[in-house]
């Protein structure tokens, strides 16, 4: 009988060994991930929203045993949207708190400075939000931009199927309005140049300051071109101002896409009254409707622990989630949370997340593209391309009611 | 084009009265205690969050909905002038800028605390319901708020031209120290005139709230626009006010859609310098001998 | 003998600055350093015309932001490397800024007290959106970056930073402590009091205030380089921000305008408090309510600054001790 239970320990412990190597520390000390969130200012919706979807990530992870066997913690600090703060905030997480990981914060606003400071200290900076393109121009090896396709590539998706139409079906002109934004102009460039190439018309263009409170002259202007497609690089605030124009005007464009703002569920579809959200489009790596990695247990989990509907996920949330995931998966193969390890793992292979399918490449850009999302009877479901739709788009977007 | 043009100039008009009428109050506050409310942008994104809660509590339509919120936010203007401002003696005009600075921060905070940092509107059942006019559709919030703002101002017209009342707030306008000497209490007056002003912040709050999607965050774009509205038309001038709103918001508007928005706002401002260059007063206001 | 008990204080003070980065090379404590002396260079140079003439500016960040750019499009266009050059190139932008300052000057100095605040103000917004537009020049809203200093280590690496903010603080501090006691910082003065009695007597006015207006515009241009530099990246709405044309006003205020020490201890409170209060309460989200009422507290119960409060609390006391009476001829005075 000793015999066996000496055996038995004896096999326990070997089993249990590995699990306490990899990272310092100790086996039973959770693991800290500091993170600078937007809770005030301009960024704070999306700030809160990332926080909740890392959140939920965390205790997923926990439920499932946590990174190496060791629980996962947060250290959740506020950037109030600001420059100085996130500088600061980094700072103090890496040399006054010594958190064994980062994780970015909200725009690339932030991100840029942020990532200095990580990639200075050897941290890996995987980051939900900083896609704009001079994030990637810096020379840092750290970084890693959460998201199916760099930003300029966003509304690819909607180009090819825009030219996948028959010759008598597709627009013939289109319109382009977008703020002066490092995230919304590169797309809409990208965008025009194709359709342009494409035989679409341009019929107007317009850029307009990130600040404009008042977005109705540009609106009239682009309902007043009367284009067949209209393309719009918006946030949430003008997202609702043109569309309701749009209806005060009686303009019908055949398509319409904005490039966000109708992926941020209840925030736009409680302001467009009517059912009039019906048929707009917005381009998204992530819809809660998706056959993708976890994304079923991520939206019962949001939806219990903060309510709602699915529709009022916001994407900020499930781009943070996907975070966690990569850099779950990432942990799973090399066994240890050593930051140096960690971006060389994540420059290889393929990581599976609510947000689909995604690699990076040695300037940390995601290379794979993002999907044609369209609101169909008050959710928005993705439509192109056919391989994850799963209803098709409907075009032309019917008329305002 | 011309048409374009036209709509931009008859939107510039109605957009224009909301912002005069936020504008007057800060005028007002500033003509009678020759303080500067920095924190008039914060009251009015109160005012609409005010009629937000009103419309999706308890189903009040916004407008009708200001009956209650212009008398609350008139005694909250009160109360705040008899604790925050008037126990400030020494170098009350700079020392007030911060003060309301706090406040509109504290309100911010307040705000943010309560709603979060969403994005709201204010969304009535009429709000895509447009009146047409020749070609063009006037949206049917446009020019109710335009005729809310109409009457208000006419209010606060017949009130400071036509009531002893108004007389005295004038007067303490013109010369504070004549007035006190002649029987007036400056000090009530200072009082009713910064609840006056939070009234029009409740009432242009609300018109604000229905036509833009708005968070605890937007005070700083709109006070930034309202202070160089009553430059423009003179610090303490009511007709100034409404005169420099409709200016400012036509250019504007006009401009975005001829031109470019990306000018729009710098083309104001061009405007703005170019009339302090010749009348460093404003349009209006009066040439005083004046200290900070 | 106060005068002397000052400059004992303050090369005390920079004695202990200059040793704080041997003592303790903690980046994080060296972070919050660079960002609270920067703020001491920029209220005190606010100061000299917002102090000492009364001119109220409130759009000082504009030149924050011309500093800001001025320096990264010089160092991106002569090529300089990161590390030690961009510093030599700091003067150079705060001519820059001195340059643009002259005529923004010129045009909102013609103003008086409410008006010239919000000519300011409006200036900054105009700064801000040419930076935005003028893209081929500034990069418009994508920005301006700066390259990073090689070979610096990570714990090294915010240490010539300290010592630029220091220096550029101490060089404002020099800056205005000379002009208050000489006949420019009399002017000023004279201006604040009664402009139109100044110019009635003689005074120069009109180039005092514009003197002054540049200098300090110079000095947080110079500033707002080197803040470029440390941030590796500069856009537009972030340099030409109206906050921090409020933080070193309400600085200044706290501590006391038309003093030198005011705007140090202003800023040497409220930043690291900022940066603090953010960092460990602001998940919470009362962040912003806290320091509103932090605000409000000190300016209803100092009205005039703490460094002008707290003088004034000695100068009485020492003013109520009693007096021992004069001995009378002939007789000992008492011990």
């Amino acid at each position: 009988m000793r015999t066996t239970s000496v055996l038995g320990v004896a096999v326990m412990l070997t089993l249990g060994a590995p699990a306490c190597a990899g990272g310092g520390g100790g086996s039973s000390q959770p693991i800290t991930i500091g993170v600078s969130v937007s809770l005030d200012g301009d960024f704070s919706g999306d700030g809160k929203a990332l926080e909740q979807g890392y959140q939920l990530w965390a205790d997923d992870v926990n439920a499932r045993g946590g990174l190496v066997g060791r629980k996962v913690r947060f250290k959740f600090v506020n950037d109030a949207s600001s420059t100085q703060q996130v500088v600061t905030n980094y700072q103090n997480l890496i040399t006054r708190d010594h958190v064994d990981l980062t994780f970015g914060p909200f725009s690339s606003l932030l991100t840029i400075p942020a990532s200095s400071i990580a990639s200075r200290y050897g941290y890996a900076f995987p980051e939900p939000a900083g896609g704009g393109p001079h994030v990637f121009d810096r020379g840092l090896r750290d970084v890693f931009f959460v998201q199916p396709a760099p930003v300029v590539d966003n509304l690819a998706s909607y180009t090819r199927w825009l030219l996948s139409l028959a010759p008598d079906q597709r627009p013939r002109s289109a319109a382009y309005a977008t703020e002066d934004d490092p995230f919304t102009q590169p797309q809409l460039d990208r965008a025009r140049a194709l359709l342009e190439k494409g035989g679409v018309q341009t019929v107007y263009t317009k850029v307009y300051p990130a600040e404009t409170t008042d977005f109705t002259p540009i609106a009239l202007a682009v309902a007043q071109s009367r284009a067949d497609a209209v393309v719009l690089g918006t946030m949430i605030p003008d997202a609702v101002a043109f569309v309701q124009t749009f209806q005060q005007q009686r303009f019908n464009p055949r398509s319409l896409i904005e490039t966000s703002g109708p992926d941020q569920g209840g925030q736009f579809s409680d302001k467009i009254t009517g059912g009039n959200t019906e048929g707009v489009m917005v381009p998204a790596g992530w819809w809660p409707s998706a056959k993708t990695s976890g994304n079923d247990r991520f939206v019962r989990a949001f939806l219990a622990r903060y309510g709602g509907d699915a529709g009022s996920i916001s994407a900020d949330a499930a781009e943070a989630y996907s975070v966690g995931q990569v850099v779950e998966q990432a942990v799973g193969r090399i066994h240890s949370i050593d930051n140096a390890q960690l971006t060389d793992a994540l420059h290889s292979g393929t990581y599976q997340t609510v947000q689909g399918a995604m690699a990076f490449d040695s300037k940390g850009q995601p290379n794979g593209s993002s999907f044609l999302v369209q609101w169909q009877g008050g959710q928005t479901v993705p439509v192109y391309p056919a391989a994850v739709a799963v209803a098709p788009p409907e075009y032309p977007k019917p008329a305002w009611r | 084009m011309t048409t374009l043009v036209l709509e931009a100039a008859v939107l510039g008009v109605l957009t224009g009265g909301v912002y005069a009428l936020m504008a007057s109050g800060l005028t007002l506050i500033f003509g009678v205690m020759r303080i500067i409310n920095v924190g008039q942008g914060a009251l009015v994104v109160l005012g609409a969050y005010l009629g937000f809660v009103l419309l999706r509590q308890w189903h009040v339509d916004p407008f009708l909905g200001l009956l209650l919120t212009t008398p609350a936010l008139f005694v909250l203007g009160v109360a705040l002038e008899v604790v925050f401002i008037r126990p400030l003696r020494t170098d009350r005009e700079s020392l007030s800028v911060l003060v309301t600075y706090a406040l509109a921060l504290g309100i911010e905070g307040v705000l943010g605390y309560l709603f979060g940092a969403d994005y709201r509107q204010i969304s009535v059942w009429y709000d895509t319901a447009t009146f047409q006019v020749g070609g063009f559709h006037v949206a049917v919030v446009y020019v109710l708020g335009f005729a809310l703002c109409v009457a208000i101002l006419a209010g606060l017209g017949l009130l400071l031209y036509t009531t002893t009342f108004g007389a005295a707030i004038r007067a303490t306008m013109l010369n504070r120290a004549a007035a006190q000497l002649i029987g007036i209490d400056v000090e009530r007056v200072s009082a009713i005139a910064f609840g006056i002003g939070m009234a029009t912040a409740a009432a242009g709050g609300v018109v604000f709230g229905i036509t833009t999607a708005f968070n605890p965050g937007s005070h700083y774009d709109l006070i930034s626009r309202l202070l160089t509205i009553i430059v423009l038309g003179g610090l303490g001038s009511l007709r100034g006010a409404i005169v420099a709103a409709l200016v400012m918001l036509v250019v504007q508007d006009v401009t975005a859609v001829l031109l470019s928005p990306t000018w729009a706002a710098f083309a104001f401002f061009v405007v703005l310098v170019a009339v302090l260059v010749a009348r460093p007063q404003g349009l209006y206001g009066l040439r005083v001998r004046e200290r900070i | 003998m106060r005068q002397t008990w000052g400059a004992w204080a303050a090369a005390a003070a920079l004695a202990v600055a200059l040793a704080l980065p041997l003592a303790s090379l903690d980046p994080s404590v060296l972070n919050i350093a660079v960002f609270t002396l920067m703020y001491v260079g920029l209220a005190t140079a606010w100061n000299i015309i917002g102090g000492f003439a009364g001119y109220i500016s409130l759009g000082h960040a504009g030149f924050f932001g011309i500093g800001a750019y001025a320096l990264g499009l010089l160092v991106g266009h002569l090529g300089v490397p990161g590390g030690y050059g961009p510093f030599l190139l700091v003067p150079v932008a705060g001519l820059l800024t001195a340059a643009v300052a002259v005529p923004v000057g010129w045009i909102a100095l013609r103003t008086r007290a409410a008006t010239f605040v919000i000519v300011t103000i409006a200036f900054m917004f105009m700064l801000q959106i040419l930076a935005t537009n003028l893209r081929g020049l500034t990069g418009g809203s994508q920005g301006l970056g700066y390259p990073a200093p090689e070979g610096w280590s990570p714990r090294f690496v915010d240490v010539p930073f300290y010592y630029a903010m220091l220096g550029l603080a101490a060089v404002a501090v020099l800056a205005a402590w000379w002009i208050r006691g000489s006949k420019l910082g009399l002017g000023l003065r004279a201006i604040r009091d009664d402009e139109d009695r100044a110019l009635a007597l003689g005074v120069p006015t009109w180039a005092f205030k514009v003197t002054a207006f540049t200098v300090s515009a110079a000095l947080v241009g110079m500033i707002g380089g080197v803040y470029g530099y440390y941030v590796t990246y500069v856009y537009p709405q972030f340099v030409v921000d109206p906050l921090i044309s409020l933080s070193m006003v309400l600085m200044a205020f706290l501590g006391g305008t038309g003093t030198i020490a005011g705007p140090i201890v202003g800023a040497l409170l409220l930043e690291p408090a900022q940066l603090e209060l953010a960092y460990s309460v602001g998940e919470a989200r009362l962040y912003l309510i806290l320091y509103a009422v932090l605000f409000l507290v000190v300016i209803l119960v100092l009205p005039s600054g703490i460094v002008p409060t707290v003088a004034d609390r000695v100068g009485s006391r020492r003013a109520r001790q009693p007096v021992a009476p004069a001995p009378a001829p002939g007789e000992a005075a008492p011990p």
